[in-house]
């Protein structure tokens, strides 16, 4: 099941193997992103779940080659249309950065620079890539404004961002994240600082922009009922793994890995009412003092000896999951 | 806007106000000036004419008003000592402070500035921690002892610039200023320099810890996202954000030096208003000392009003009634 019913012999627009960011902290080496491996097709949207803590925007964060210091990825390969970022200089990345791959944040009340007008930031940000006159930018940067649903763009181009609401803001950020036509955008976790009626409308937006414009989305979220409206594949992140992916409707009708399991009886929308909700007992654990095999052992009650040894990716038909004991094993048993 | 500035500019006159009665007062507390007016050896007629001429025999309130009447009608009285007129007294030395200090502070600000931005943005380059080293120097070493050094080393030792003095003055709009003339330049630099250095170092600090916080926002993080290159997104995100504290210190400090750069002006005999406050104070000079401190009182109300002008036009959140 591939999205929109582009072919699947198409190249894929990112492709990403054995992606491992590790911080070099004080206290040791925390590996926040250990292994991740996925690829995005062209205008395909893709779900990229986990707790806080999983390594989700970590993740995020080393497509495009922000990761803050003390981080640094120390492995694996980014390819986007065939060109490997892993490893390649600022200069380089600075200029796929925006223009073939961008990026949205969460929080919209702290992305925008409060003392620069909307204007402004998108001449800043569309002069990263083109040499452009201010008439034209500010023409395409309303252009770009009234695509995401920002009523009378051209007065608001003056505006400064504590002018507008904060579902207005995210529009704003994703318009400068679309500006100059990027095939690949990462969204991180875009609509939880938002109201969730607001959520509903950018979420429906960003599934609209994206089929019009052939882009491609890597959604990260810890919130699997968002995803789920949204993305044609997921990905579930634990401790800096993903430990299941498959299509949407398949992994969340019969979830391979007891912590998807787990993530989805935590879903207010699959409890009935007036029944406490599941949760998933004890913590995620702490990157620095993993367990030994899978991560997830300790908070797993189907964990046996066989688990102190580090479960596989096992890939099936479309699906893949690391887990020595998966749900449909026992089911057929 | 215009309602803001109005509110400011009242506020500003309430404060002259009150500066005007404390510094009246202030003053007159101090001491009776007629032990320096008058020689001891003079006889009683004489003494009783003095106190009459200078009106001193009137009460503190009514030479209070008499004061304020006169100010009105642009006379802020004669100096005891010097006998001049007390605004023709400091109209005299205020341009030789003014541009030694705006020199100083602009100097300051403009070299500190940039370096402290550099040190935040790289706080563990060689360069930063040098940058930080002399700011820690220009912080800890007292400017008498540095303006001494300088002296000694630029004028004394080397001889590459004079000691003390205004040097050649240029007339420009009916006065005389050293900053239009070589030789006039020559010795500002040095008294310039030793006032610049503590600036400098408050400067490359703000600019510093500023810097620091704002490269780990999100809103630099997006910058970077957009592919902004690390010198745009400094010179147009990071300095506009760091730019309130620096604002402020600035016309702190270019008030406060304006007012008090009595130290340097003494050590390079830089013929300014400072020099003549401490003159005035010794020689119980009470019409200059009154008029320099309400001078000084109108140069930070003035100031501080340009700054928050400059907050508003640095951070539209600050603008009032903008909202939309």
């Amino acid at each position: 099941m591939t999205a929109a019913g582009k072919p699947i012999s198409e190249a894929p627009i990112l492709e990403v193997r054995d992606l491992a960011t590790h911080f070099f902290t004080r206290a040791g080496v925390v590996k926040a992103v250990d292994g991740v491996s996925f690829s995005l097709n062209r205008g395909e949207i893709i779900g990229l779940v986990g707790e806080s803590g999983s390594g989700k925007s970590v993740t995020g964060f080393s497509l495009i080659g922000l990761v803050d210091p003390p981080g640094r990825i120390v492995g694996g390969s980014v390819k986007l249309e065939g060109q490997e970022l892993v490893g390649l200089n600022d200069a380089g990345l600075r200029k796929v950065r925006g223009a073939r791959i961008a990026m949205v944040f969460q929080d919209p009340m702290v992305t925008l620079n409060p003392v620069l007008t909307i204007g402004q930031q998108m001449h800043l940000a569309l002069a990263a890539h083109e040499s452009i006159s201010k008439r034209a930018a500010r023409a395409r940067s309303a252009e770009a404004l009234t695509r995401v649903g920002i009523p009378d763009a051209p007065a608001r181009l003056d505006a400064y961002p504590h002018q507008f609401s904060g579902g207005m803001r995210q529009r704003v950020a994703i318009a400068i994240a679309l500006l100059h036509g990027t095939k690949a955008i990462i969204a991180d976790e875009p609509t939880t600082a938002l109201d969730v009626s607001i959520q509903a409308q950018i979420l429906s937006e960003m599934r609209e922009l994206a089929r019009e414009m052939g882009t491609a989305l890597v959604w990260i979220s810890h919130d699997l009922s968002t995803v789920s409206t949204l993305a044609s594949r997921i990905l579930v992140m634990y401790a800096g793994r993903i430990v299941e992916e498959g299509p949407t409707a398949q992994v969340l009708r019969s979830p391979r890995h007891p912590y998807t399991a787990g993530l989805l009886r935590s879903l207010p929308a699959m409890a009935k009412p007036g029944t406490d909700l599941e949760q998933i007992p004890g913590t995620t654990p702490s990157l620095l003092d993993l367990p030994e095999g899978c991560p997830f052992r300790p908070r797993c009650d189907r964990a046996s000896e066989l688990c102190a040894k580090d479960p596989p990716m096992t890939r099936a038909d479309d699906r893949g999951y690391r887990c020595h004991h998966t749900l449909e094993e026992m089911v057929s048993a | 806007m215009s309602s803001f500035l109005l509110q400011r500019i009242l506020q500003g006159i309430v404060i002259m106000a009150v500066m005007s009665v404390i510094v009246f007062a202030g003053v007159y507390a101090i001491g009776n000036p007629l032990e320096v007016l008058i020689p001891p050896e003079a006889t009683q007629d004489v003494r009783a004419r003095t106190i009459a001429r200078f009106g001193l025999d009137k009460s503190l309130v009514e030479q209070y008003f008499l004061f304020i009447s006169n100010l009105f009608q642009g006379d802020l009285g004669q100096s005891y000592i010097y006998n001049e007129p007390v605004l023709q007294l400091i109209g005299n030395r205020l341009p030789a402070t003014l541009e030694l200090v705006l020199t100083a502070v602009l100097g300051a600000t403009f070299i500190g500035v940039p370096l402290g931005i550099y040190a935040g943005y790289k706080p563990d380059s060689v360069t930063a921690r040098t940058i930080m080293a002399v700011s820690i120097l220009g912080f800890s070493v007292p400017t008498f002892w540095v303006g001494l050094i300088l002296i000694l080393t630029f004028a004394v030792s080397l001889g590459w610039l004079p000691s003390g003095g205004r040097g050649d003055t240029a007339e420009l709009f009916g006065i005389d200023w050293s900053i239009f003339t070589l030789d006039g330049w020559s010795h500002l630099i040095l008294p310039a320099t030793n006032l610049a250095l503590f600036k400098l170092a408050i400067m490359i600090r703000l600019a510093r810890a500023g810097t620091r916080e704002v490269m780990l926002s999100d809103a630099v993080k997006f910058a970077r996202a957009a592919g902004l290159s690390e010198t745009t997104i400094l010179s147009r995100h990071v300095l506009k954000l760091i730019s309130i504290p620096i604002v402020t210190v600035f016309g702190l400090e270019l008030a406060s030096t304006l007012a008090f750069a009595v130290v340097t002006e003494t050590i390079f005999s830089w013929p300014g208003v400072g020099k003549l406050i401490i003159d005035s104070i010794k020689n119980l000079d009470r019409p200059v000392m009154v008029a320099y401190l309400i001078l000084t009182a109108g140069l930070f109300v003035t100031i501080n009003l340009c700054v928050d002008i400059g907050y508003a036009v640095l951070d539209p959140r600050l603008r009032r009634g903008r909202a939309e």
